[in-house]
């Protein structure tokens, strides 16, 4: 379980998460929707520990953020998806996926290797594995990008826009990947813009506003026209999401 | 004509110089290489104290006259009961200055280093030293190639200041030449061409890595 309790963070005196509250079972999907700035990704880098809260507790399992014991534990269960890929740009996707496994977890390198190549041909890139990030498109380098996560045997996943610098059919492909995911009941957070993707893999919507959880319902009462006919807010959030 | 003739028996001695050339360069290369690039990781991971001590060491080194510093090490650490020999005081301090420098073009590689790949790292959890060694360092050097190259040449031109602690390198070797034949346009005239091979093959090798390294890396 993923567990955050009164998380604030503040950047120079800007308010940035202000009380967040959230708890994600195990093989529970929740997408967290917001405006540009709302402080989505503040969340899950509070999670990965890239961000230290000001205050309130984040925990994972029985780990907290807030120890360096804690925080070792946290980052071997949970893995993250960057908006920007931030693949490792002078080794090869394979060694980009085996890196972690072997310094972190202490794999074997054939092992590490081995499983490589499995998770490669499960995305459809085991072609690639010996050349470079900027030898892929977009949606090569993100599927790159979920192996690396994937290769550290994950309980949780968390994914940060993970698809909004790709067309869409690129994003089709990353979906689609995420789909195989969902069925084989992994634990993930979904940062997204995109409404067909959280409506599609989500089982819950947590929609945030300027640092505070506005609503966090399941996915089916998220998109009714009776909750949207009472969150304005909200239904003006989909309406301008829609339209771009 | 006259001139091979007048040069001929000294051809070896000439040889001895270019190779005595070539070798304290070389070994200066690889030490201020090792030496810029601790002061570099230092100065930019240290705590606070151990930075400033690298940054105070580059800064010194980059504004002291290369030719007082040898002679300082040459002749003053005899006094202090410590003998070296004239190359390896040569491949000493040629390291420890040019150290300085290659410190700060390996600086400015690590701060440009994408944040991007530093959080990836951090979030997979390796540790700070996995980071540097494994990403920050390769990725900073790539960037970092071509003015290391510039400042290996120069290193190689520096060498011939070594002629002024006694150490028979090229330098040493045309001007015993020069007035032994009264040759000197002739002799320093071939000393310019033996100084271009030199420095063209290490910038040569230099260009090699650089598009080597760089070949898969998006710009
Ligand atoms: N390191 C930082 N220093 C200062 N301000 C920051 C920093 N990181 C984030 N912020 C600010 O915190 C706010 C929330 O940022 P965050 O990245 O969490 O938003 P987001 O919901 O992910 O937005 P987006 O959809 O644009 O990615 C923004 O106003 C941002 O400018
Ligand atoms: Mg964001």
């Amino acid at each position: 379980m993923i567990k955050l309790t009164d998380v604030r963070k503040s950047y120079a005196g800007k308010v940035v998460l202000d009380g967040i509250d959230l708890a994600v079972q195990a093989g529970e999907v929740v997408s967290i929707l917001g405006g540009s700035g709302a402080g989505k990704s503040t969340i899950v880098n509070c999670i990965n520990g890239l961000v230290a809260p000001d205050s309130g507790s984040v925990l994972l399992d029985e780990f907290s953020v807030a120890n360096r014991k804690g925080l070792r534990e946290i980052r071997k269960k949970c893995a993250t998806v960057f908006q920007n890929f931030n693949l490792y740009p002078h080794l090869t996707n394979i060694e980009n996926i085996t890196l972690a496994p072997v310094r972190v977890l202490g794999v074997e390198p054939k092992n590490a290797l081995a499983d490589a190549h499995d998770l490669l041909h499960s995305v459809g890139l085991n072609e690639h594995a010996d050349k470079y990030p900027a030898q892929l498109s977009g949606g090569q380098k993100q599927r790159i990008g979920i192996c690396r996560a994937l290769a550290m045997s994950p309980d949780y996943l968390l994914l940060d826009e993970i698809t909004s610098s790709l067309d869409p059919e690129m994003t089709a492909e990353v979906v689609d990947v995420l789909k195989l995911l969902v069925d084989k009941g992994m634990t993930m957070i979904l940062v997204t813009h995109e409404l067909n993707v959280a409506r599609s893999i989500s089982s819950r919507i947590v929609f945030l506003e300027a640092g505070r959880i506005l609503v966090d319902v399941h996915r089916d009462v998220f998109f009714s026209d009776a909750f949207l006919d009472e969150n304005r807010r909200i239904k003006s959030f989909i309406a301008s999401a829609n339209g771009l | 004509m006259s001139f091979l003739s007048d040069i001929g028996p000294f051809i070896p001695a000439l040889w001895d110089g270019f190779l005595t050339t070539a070798a304290v360069s070389a070994a200066s290369i690889l030490g201020s290489f090792v030496v810029g690039t601790a002061l570099a990781v230092v100065a930019t991971y240290g705590g606070r104290i151990a930075a400033m001590a690298a940054t105070i060491y580059i800064e010194a080194f980059r504004n002291i006259s290369f030719l007082v510093l040898i002679f300082f090490f040459y002749f003053g650490l005899p006094e202090l009961g410590i003998f070296i020999s004239a190359f390896w005081t040569g491949v000493l301090v040629l390291s420890l200055a040019v150290g300085a420098y290659v410190a700060d073009a390996i600086s400015a590689g690590l701060t440009n280093v994408q944040g991007g790949v530093k959080d990836a790292a951090t979030a997979f959890g390796l540790t700070t030293a996995q980071r540097i060694r494994l990403l920050e360092l390769p990725l900073a050097l790539r960037v970092s190639l071509r003015p290391l190259g510039s400042l290996f040449v120069n290193l190689i031109l520096t060498t011939s200041i070594l002629s002024t602690i006694t150490l028979n390198e090229l330098t040493n070797a045309a001007k015993i030449i020069a007035s032994t034949t009264f040759r000197p346009f002739e002799v320093y005239f071939l000393l310019l061409i033996l100084y271009s091979i030199l420095t063209y093959l290490c910038s040569v090798i230099v260009h090699r890595m650089h598009v080597r390294a760089n070949r898969f890396l998006a710009t």
